[in-house]
């Protein structure tokens, strides 16, 4: 009981904080989704210790360990765009297709390319793959 | 008119059941680790059709899910946060993976449908393709395009991407834990990170930070990039 509370508490204040991020963003006619302003701000409040990370991790995790469950309802609209779908569906998916292809490539290539000389040099003792 | 108490009720259960349903079946069989938000999508679309329930009478269930969308986007600070040493030690890769990555292929989902004839809404929406949904779709309004569309868009992105991207990583040669996580979460957003998870920590951890960095990376350019595309 007491757990439900403390997650209802938490998910309460991260919701207060998109909303925040949505009045800053209209308040400066900022071309963001609030969401990710609101996202920012929770990065700053954590970084700049403000705000210890144990006040709002449990809520936090459960909502993003279940983010496709509040994603799906919006996808079941779908059931309303049969026609545009049927007519367009063949390309979107060759799109997609092709373009996470070459999307793939690139990241993969560019990240690796980047980061195989610098672990060379250091061995381990700069940058140990598990500095946690 | 309103939808009724109980086809509300009746439709958030159905959607709940679904989709505690499809991460079972993600759980147990790994061909189908990279789907269930496609698996209880189509589900759910299947038996409201057959039960009679007309997509108004969802709208109610739908508003209370996504409520949390909001709080959950910006509980994706959470995990960058925990895992920023990893942000850290690779940051120059992860930041130029991610960017050159990103706009390669808007570049290329743009031009391929193009060459077709897809019309502004469609291109709009794919281009979001490779955004997390919940920013994706406050993209989509933002830029007057369908959030629907978008969010059908990124799902099937988000699936395609977590099961191509491995065997295409294998193929080509991208063994580095950082760059395959780096792939799955900038391409493939939640279904890319989860499959990144089973992969290894770090691979999982990267994809976190990757998925959230991207959406803040393409809100920042796609009101830019978008309008002069489409």
């Amino acid at each position: 009981m007491k757990n439900m509370a403390v997650l209802s508490v938490q998910i309460l204040f991260l919701a207060l904080i998109s909303k925040l991020g949505y009045f800053v963003a209209e308040l400066l006619s900022l071309p963001l989704p609030g969401n990710v302003l609101g996202m920012l701000f929770l990065l700053v409040l954590l970084w700049s210790r403000v705000l210890p990370l144990r006040l709002i991790e449990k809520g936090s995790l459960l909502l993003v360990q279940h983010l496709a469950l509040f994603v799906i309802p919006i996808a079941v609209g779908l059931m309303n765009f049969g026609d545009p779908l049927l007519d367009n569906g063949l390309v979107m998916l060759l799109a997609l297709g092709v373009s996470l292809v070459v999307g793939i490539c690139v990241t993969g290539l560019v990240s690796q390319r980047l980061v195989k000389p610098k672990r060379e040099e250091s061995h381990g003792t700069e940058f140990p793959d598990h500095a946690v | 008119m309103e939808p009724s108490f109980l086809i509300t009720l009746y439709s958030l259960g159905i959607t709940i059941t679904m989709y505690a349903f499809s991460r079972m079946l993600a759980k147990e069989y790994a061909w189908l680790r990279a789907t269930p938000v496609f698996i209880s999508t189509a589900l759910i679309i299947l038996i409201l059709t057959v039960g009679g329930v007309r997509e108004q009478d969802y709208s109610q269930a739908r508003e209370i899910l996504a409520f949390l969308l909001g709080p959950a986007t910006v509980a994706l600070a959470v995990p960058i946060y925990k895992n920023r040493q990893h942000l850290y030690a690779h940051a120059v890769p992860v930041v130029l993976g991610l960017v050159t990555g990103s706009v390669a292929t808007i570049l290329v989902v743009v031009a391929v449908a193009k060459l077709f004839q897809a019309t502004p809404i469609v291109l709009l929406s794919l281009g979001l393709q490779s955004v997390t949904v919940p920013v994706a779709l406050d993209l989509a309004h933002l830029l007057k395009g369908s959030e629907t569309l978008t969010a059908g868009v990124v799902i099937i992105t988000g699936m395609l991407g977590a099961m191509l991207s491995p065997w295409l990583m294998n193929r080509i040669g991208i063994h580095h834990p950082m760059a395959r996580g780096l792939v799955l979460g900038t391409l493939a957003q939640e279904q890319g990170t989860a499959q990144a998870a089973v992969e290894g920590e770090l691979q999982g951890a990267i994809a976190a930070i990757a998925m959230g960095v991207a959406a803040v990376f393409i809100a920042l350019l796609a009101p830019v990039l978008m309008p002069t595309l489409i």
